[in-house]
This record gives structure tokens, C-alpha cells and sequence, in this order.
């Protein structure tokens, strides 16, 4: 058994077999475990506060207390609809999906850099500062500081924090970058740099429109004559929805597709021991992702009033998406399913997660080119298809790959095994259907309501839609309480494992039941993570 | 690795490809749409569209802090791009000559006054560009707001109660008192009065009403307007 030599933890079988790995491991363990365990609270925040916010559009008879918190919603401004639900869907994409994202990025680059990481109390620094953004943010949104701008609500004060905590994460990560061995470079870096390049970029813009919201109340105050500075800012007037639009889409497919791609492109041959099917394909993949995808922005353009040729132009864009899905999905897809074959017993307990996740991508990617045909757009722009798309991103692909980078990666950690694969298998088959049947749910239900919205018939009216509507929503809530039952076992389960593990720290005596998941590396070909970017 | 390129280069071409696209999507279409000022009819100081009063510009911020665009939108679609103006939110009362209505589709001149452009991406509930259109008065949307169940019985919208109180009468009742009837008519002595809050909100929505015409409608018009040359 190989001992690392910087922390010197005794490899009990599940930490890497390369001591030089392990050492890695080691040197990013607190960093990366503090923000999976924090990330891991918002989801389950996120979840709790998404079922409620669906449930409260529901008629009170569906489901039996229902009235309890309808009347709570009317009475009491914090759990209104309007509230709820953008604090739900924040929870999620930066609670869960950013701060597991980081923890992941943190993992993956120190290890692809082949060197310890820069600075690992600054890191630690910064999950702390980003969960206090978050906790604010939230805690904002909730006192009726939300902005409504889409993905933008937290109020200016979180968004400092924010900030500060971004910085604190992007330097060491450069650092380390910087710093690596020679050989080490592999195509998850890639996709790691342009995710880590893309949010502070991105959130540079929005962070300028919400500070037009900001300034321009007090410009007027102070009595300056509106049309000599109304259009001079940025941010002003339908500018705000078009930012906003390409915010969210810089969001989900330059913040947290690379960042979930980056780990796909690591583990996936790792885990089947197999290289990347169509390997030389990886790079045009990329190049063509990172230019092609930020152009989904105009999906929520279509019709509006914005210019026409923008939209036209970046439809077309848009709609050569396809490249890179096509590709990446080759890649990932491929690799993967090869890999369980050859592994038989769906390849162990971490590739199910990642091939699953690799196939809710190209299923995300075939819903943006969905929304890039104009007739289709104009169908479902307004419905619950757009959630559908959004969910794909966050709770489908992006999660399926964190929680299977996160039973890969803990045990690695710790040095310590997962505690029950029974609860591991709960885990994959209540998100597994939770999602499938959301997405059935939500895009199904989509095409019914647009069918309904767009009605030519002039007697068709709103209320006809939300009949339609409603039945689709009340499934899906259902569904999102199957995920959320999921993840709550999932919550569990990490926590009980942490918990023991810091037992046996402080007794310094093993359990008997610990080992549970088998190490890869000793199935996996040397050097077989370095095939990938050839 | 040969195949992956050096850092700078890297960098460099990833810097390029956004700076690509934030040009083409973001710099670009602010450069025509940033700079819209209203127009002046000829020979009168009237503008269109008009300003918008400090009451609406409150209610902006109610309308954002209770997230009422996470199922209403602000935005009506042409013809050609959807059912919008079948639905008839497309439709209002002509400002200048009430007996005549204008029905068209949005243009970004509409929203130039609005501190907080809110033209939303889900349709729960209806568009509410043309909203005051749709209510008389005040007192109704007060109502509507109170409890959306008494004018419309299919109505998925939530009430928001807690944009009233409930006080008791002092003397005379309160001019801004609801009219309401059955489960949710307060106990004798007592009244329902709006806040601050809805008043604002209401306000902002009764602004909401684009029965006037655009040059824009005609075609593309110069961001500066010819009259200010």
C-alpha cells in the first residue's frame, strides 16, 4: 500500500494507489469537503423550498394541509410564490450546483495539474464567504430585496460577498494552474479555465444592469432631465431583459456545462478504463461548444422587443449547437456505455451516475436546439418547457455528475468508504425516475400549455392554458418530491459517513463495516486519464 | 501535450469567442436600442410614450419584491410570432381618442421610461402589458389583488393579503376601503385598507396601458429622433 508522504495517511483502499494522487487528495481535502457538505445543504434548502413554491399553485383539495400553507403564503409576505420560488431556484444553481462546482474544479485541477494545490486556506476562505453571499442573498430575496431579475436576485449586498468569495476561488485555482508539472495537461482544463474565465465575465455584466436598477432611481431623484441619461447607461430599458437573457444562458452553458464536462472528460475513461471513443473529436467539440453555446441566449429573445436581426443572427448560431452535442455525446456517451459493458454490473457504483448525466446532456443540448427552431420557440417560449430546459441543466446533468463525482471523490478524501450501497442504490433510482418523469412531465406539459397559449380560437383564454397546465405542474411537484427524496438520502448518507469517519479519528480504531466501494485505479490502465486529450 | 495549446494562446482564443459574442449580443444591440428617446408630436410638447410618476416607479419595486414576473410577462409578441394579440393583450384604449383602440405588438421605445423592465419568460398568468386596460379602476384591482377568486373563479393567481390591513373604523370608513362581500368581508366596525405597498403597485399597474402609436411600427426609426436635430 502506497502512503502519501506529505499528510501521511495510511492508505486503508480507498484513497489513490498513485501516492503522488493521494498527496493531492490530501492537500485539497478540507476545501473541497467543506464545500461539498455546504453545497449539499442548499440542495436540500433548495428542494424543501422548490416542492413548497409548486405545491402553493396547486388547488388547496389536491393535496390534504395544503390550505395550512396557502394561508400562510397570503398572509405572510416571506412565503409568497413570487419569493419562494426564485429563492428555490437560487438555492440550487449557486447554493447547490456552484458550490459543489467549485469544490469539484478544486479537485479536478489540482489533480489534472499533477501538484498540490496554491494557497488551500484561501480556498477554504472562500467557501466560507460564498455560503455567507448565498445566506444573504437568500435571506434578501425573502425580505423583498429580490431584483426579479432571472438568476440576478440576490440583492447588491450578497452580491459583494459574492464577488470577494469568487476572487478568493479564482486565484489559488489559477495559481495551481500556473504551477503545474510538466505532462500535466488534459482536456478537463479546458473546460475547467473557460468555466472559471466565463462567471466572473458574466457576472461583471449582470452585476452592471442590477447597478443601472440601483443608480438610475436616484439619478431621476436628483432631477436630472431622464432622456439625457436614460439611454447613456447600460442596463436601461428592454436592455435589462436581454442581459438577463444572456446571463442565464452564460450561466448554464459557460458556468456549469464546462465545469460538469470538465469532471465527465476526467472520470469517464478513468472509470471505464477505456480512452475517449472518438477522442480526436474532444477538441472541435470544445471550441465549438465554447463559441456556439452563449448564443442560446436568444431563446428568450424570439418575438420580443429586441432587434430583429440579433435574433435572427444568434438563432442561427444557435442552432448549430448540435456540433458539440453530437460530439461531446460521442465522446462521453460512448465511453461510458462501453465501459459498463465491459464492466458489467453497470461498471460499479460511479459510472452509472456519470453516464447518466452524460445523457441528460445531450438530451439538455437536444432542448436547445428544440427552442432554436423559430415555430418551436414561438410554441413554447412562455410555457413550462422553459423550466424543463433549465432543470435539465441544473438538477439533470449537472447534478448526476456532481453526486457521481462525489462518490468518487470523497472516499479518496477521507480515506474511508461509504457507509450502505443500499442507500446508494435509493439514491440513483429516485433521482434517476424523479428526473426522467420532471422532464416528461414538464416537456410534455410544455407542448400542451403552448398548444393551449398559441390557440388561434379567440375564445381560448389564459385560464384554458392553466387547466391544461395544472395537472402537468401537480405530477411534476410530485416528481421533484421524489428527487428530493433522493437527495435527501444522499444528504444523509454523506453526513452519516463523515460522521464516522470523524469517529474513528478521534478513537483511532476502524469499523468493521467500511469497505463498500471498490478502488478504480487498480482496474484502470496507467496513464489511461492522459489518453483523453490526445 | 501537443494537442492542447499553450495557456496564452488558450487564453487568448477563449477570450476571443466570448468577447464575440458579448459584442454581437449585447454591445451591438445596445448601441440601437440604448439611446431611445421618446418622440415629440409636432407643434405640442406632448411625448409618447409619457413619463412615468414617481407612485409607478414605487410600485416597480413591489412588483420585483414579490416576484409577480415569474408568471406574468411584459411583452406582447407580433402576429407573426405568436397568438399574443388574439389573446388581446396587444389591444388598449387609444390616449388621445378614446373611441378608437390600438392593437400592436411591443416595441423597445415602450419600456424607455421604466426603471425596472420586467418583460418576463412564463405565462401562468396573463401579459400585463395593456393591464390597466383590464380594470376599471383602483378599487377593482385592489380587490383582485385581495382575493382573485371574486372576479375570477379559475384564477391560479395567489392572493396577497398582506399587501392590506385590517383596521378598525375611526369615525368615518376609509375612502380606499374594499367593497368585499361573503368569507372575506371583515367583522362589523372593521375595514380592509391597502398598504403604501399595494397602493404603489396599483399605481404602477394602472400605468401599464400602450394605447398610443409608434413610429416604430412603420419601420425602423433612427435612434436619435429627427426633432432633437
Amino acid at each position: 500500500m502506497a502512503t502519501s508522504s506529505s499528510s501521511a495517511i495510511a492508505n486503508k483502499g480507498f484513497a489513490s494507489t498513485d501516492p503522488e494522487l493521494a498527496a493531492i487528495d490530501a492537500s485539497v481535502r478540507w476545501p473541497v469537503l467543506f464545500s461539498f457538505l455546504t453545497s449539499i445543504h442548499w440542495m436540500v434548502v433548495g428542494t424543501i423550498l422548490l416542492v413548497y413554491a409548486s405545491s402553493l399553485t396547486h388547488p388547496q383539495e389536491t393535496i390534504p394541509g395544503l390550505s395550512l400553507f396557502v394561508n400562510l403564503s397570503e398572509q405572510c409576505s416571506f412565503f409568497t410564490y413570487g419569493r419562494v420560488f426564485p429563492a428555490a431556484v437560487d438555492a440550487l444553481v449557486y447554493g447547490w450546483a456552484t458550490t459543489v462546482g467549485l469544490g469539484l474544479a478544486v479537485w479536478l485541477l489540482a489533480r489534472t495539474c499533477r501538484t498540490t494545490v496554491f494557497a488551500p486556506t484561501t480556498l477554504m476562505t472562500g467557501v466560507i464567504f460564498w455560503n455567507i453571499g448565498i445566506a444573504l442573498g437568500l435571506t434578501g430575496i425573502f425580505l423583498g430585496d429580490s431584483s426579479s431579475v432571472e438568476l440576478l436576485e440576490f440583492p447588491a449586498y450578497s452580491t459583494w460577498v459574492l464577488w470577494i468569495a469568487y476572487t478568493l476561488f479564482a486565484i489559488p485555482l489559477f495559481g495551481t494552474y500556473l504551477g503545474r508539472k510538466p505532462g500535466g495537461d488534459h482536456l478537463a482544463q479546458s473546460w475547467l479555465l473557460v468555466a472559471l474565465l466565463a462567471f466572473p465575465w458574466l457576472f461583471a455584466t449582470g452585476t452592471t444592469l442590477l447597478g443601472y436598477r440601483l443608480l438610475s432611481p436616484t439619478l431621476s431623484a436628483a432631477g436630472l432631465p431622464s432622456s439625457s441619461w436614460t439611454g447613456s447607461l447600460p442596463g436601461s430599458g428592454v436592455m435589462q431583459g436581454l442581459l438577463d437573457a444572456w446571463y442565464v444562458h452564460g450561466i448554464l452553458t459557460l458556468w456549469l456545462a464546462p465545469l460538469g464536462l470538465g469532471l465527465l472528460y476526467y472520470l469517464v475513461p478513468k472509470l471505464s478504463g477505456l480512452s475517449i471513443r472518438f477522442g480526436s473529436k474532444a477538441q472541435v467539440a470544445f471550441w465549438t461548444w465554447v463559441v456556439l453555446a452563449p448564443w442560446t441566449a436568444v431563446h428568450d429573445m424570439v418575438g420580443g422587443p429586441f432587434p430583429a436581426d440579433t435574433v435572427t443572427i444568434g438563432l442561427i448560431f444557435s442552432g448549430l449547437i448540435f456540433i458539440p452535442v453530437a460530439f461531446i455525446g460521442m465522446n462521453l456517451v460512448g465511453t461510458a456505455w462501453a465501459g459498463e459493458e465491459k464492466q458489467g454490473h453497470h461498471g460499479g457504483v460511479v459510472l452509472p451516475f456519470l453516464s447518466l448525466a452524460a445523457v441528460v446532456f445531450v438530451a439538455a443540448g437536444i432542448s436547445e436546439e428544440i427552442l432554436s427552431i423559430r415555430s418551436a420557440n414561438q410554441l413554447l417560449r412562455f410555457t413550462m418547457f422553459r423550466e424543463c430546459n433549465i432543470f435539465l441543466w441544473v438538477y439533470g446533468f449537472f447534478s448526476f455528475t456532481a453526486f457521481g463525482g462525489m462518490y468518487y471523490i470523497v472516499p479518496r478524501l477521507l480515506d474511508f468508504g461509504w457507509r450502505s450501497a443500499l442507500l446508494i442504490k435509493a439514491h440513483y433510482y429516485a433521482s434517476l425516475y424523479g428526473i426522467l418523469l420532471v422532464l416528461a412531465m414538464l416537456g410534455f406539459g410544455g407542448v400542451m400549455q403552448g398548444l393551449t397559449l398559441e390557440n388561434t380560437d379567440t375564445h381560448v383564454t389564459i385560464v384554458n392554458a392553466n387547466d391544461v397546465a395544472l395537472s402537468f405542474y401537480i405530477a411534476a411537484t410530485m416528481c421533484v418530491g421524489l428527487i428530493s427524496i433522493g437527495s435527501g438520502i444522499f444528504a444523509l448518507h454523506l453526513g452519516w459517513m463523515v460522521l464516522d469517519w470523524l469517529r474513528i479519528q478521534i478513537r483511532g480504531s476502524r469499523l468493521a463495516s467500511e469497505i463498500l466501494l471498490e478502488p478504480y485505479e487498480g482496474t484502470v490502465p496507467a496513464k489511461s486519464s492522459e489518453e483523453v486529450s490526445a | 501535450m501537443s494537442s492542447t495549446p499553450h495557456f496564452r494562446t488558450f487564453f487568448y482564443l477563449v477570450l476571443a469567442s466570448f468577447f464575440f459574442n458579448w459584442l454581437f449580443l449585447v454591445v451591438w444591440p445596445w448601441t440601437n436600442l440604448g439611446h431611445q428617446a421618446p418622440i415629440q408630436d409636432e407643434g405640442s410638447t406632448d411625448i409618447t410614450p409619457w413619463a412615468i410618476s414617481g407612485a409607478a416607479h414605487a410600485g416597480e419595486e413591489v412588483y420585483a419584491a414579490n416576484g409577480c414576473v415569474y408568471c406574468h410577462t411584459q411583452q406582447v409578441r407580433a402576429d407573426s410570432s405568436g397568438a399574443d394579440i388574439i389573446r388581446g393583450w396587444g389591444t388598449a384604449t387609444d390616449l388621445s381618442d378614446d373611441k378608437k383602440q390600438v392593437t400592436r405588438r411591443s416595441y423597445p421605445r415602450d419600456y424607455i421610461w421604466q426603471h425596472e423592465v420586467f418583460l418576463g419568460n412564463s405565462r401562468n398568468g396573463a401579459d400585463l402589458s395593456n393591464v390597466a386596460q383590464r380594470f376599471p379602476d383602483a378599487a377593482t384591482l385592489y380587490r383582485y389583488l385581495y382575493d382573485p377568486y371574486i372576479l375570477n373563479p379559475h384564477s391560479s393567481m395567489p392572493a396577497y393579503r398582506f399587501l392590506f390591513v385590517r383596521q378598525k373604523i375611526s369615525g368615518q370608513r376609509s375612502v380606499d376601503a374594499l367593497d368585499l362581500a361573503g368569507d372575506d368581508a371583515p367583522p362589523a366596525g372593521y375595514e380592509v385598507v391597502p398598504t403604501a405597498e399595494a397602493k404603489s403597485l396599483v399605481a404602477y399597474l394602472l400605468s401599464l396601458q400602450k394605447g398610443y402609436h409608434l413610429p416604430d411600427e412603420k419601420g425602423p426609426v433612427p435612434a436619435t429622433p429627427s426633432n432633437k436635430s
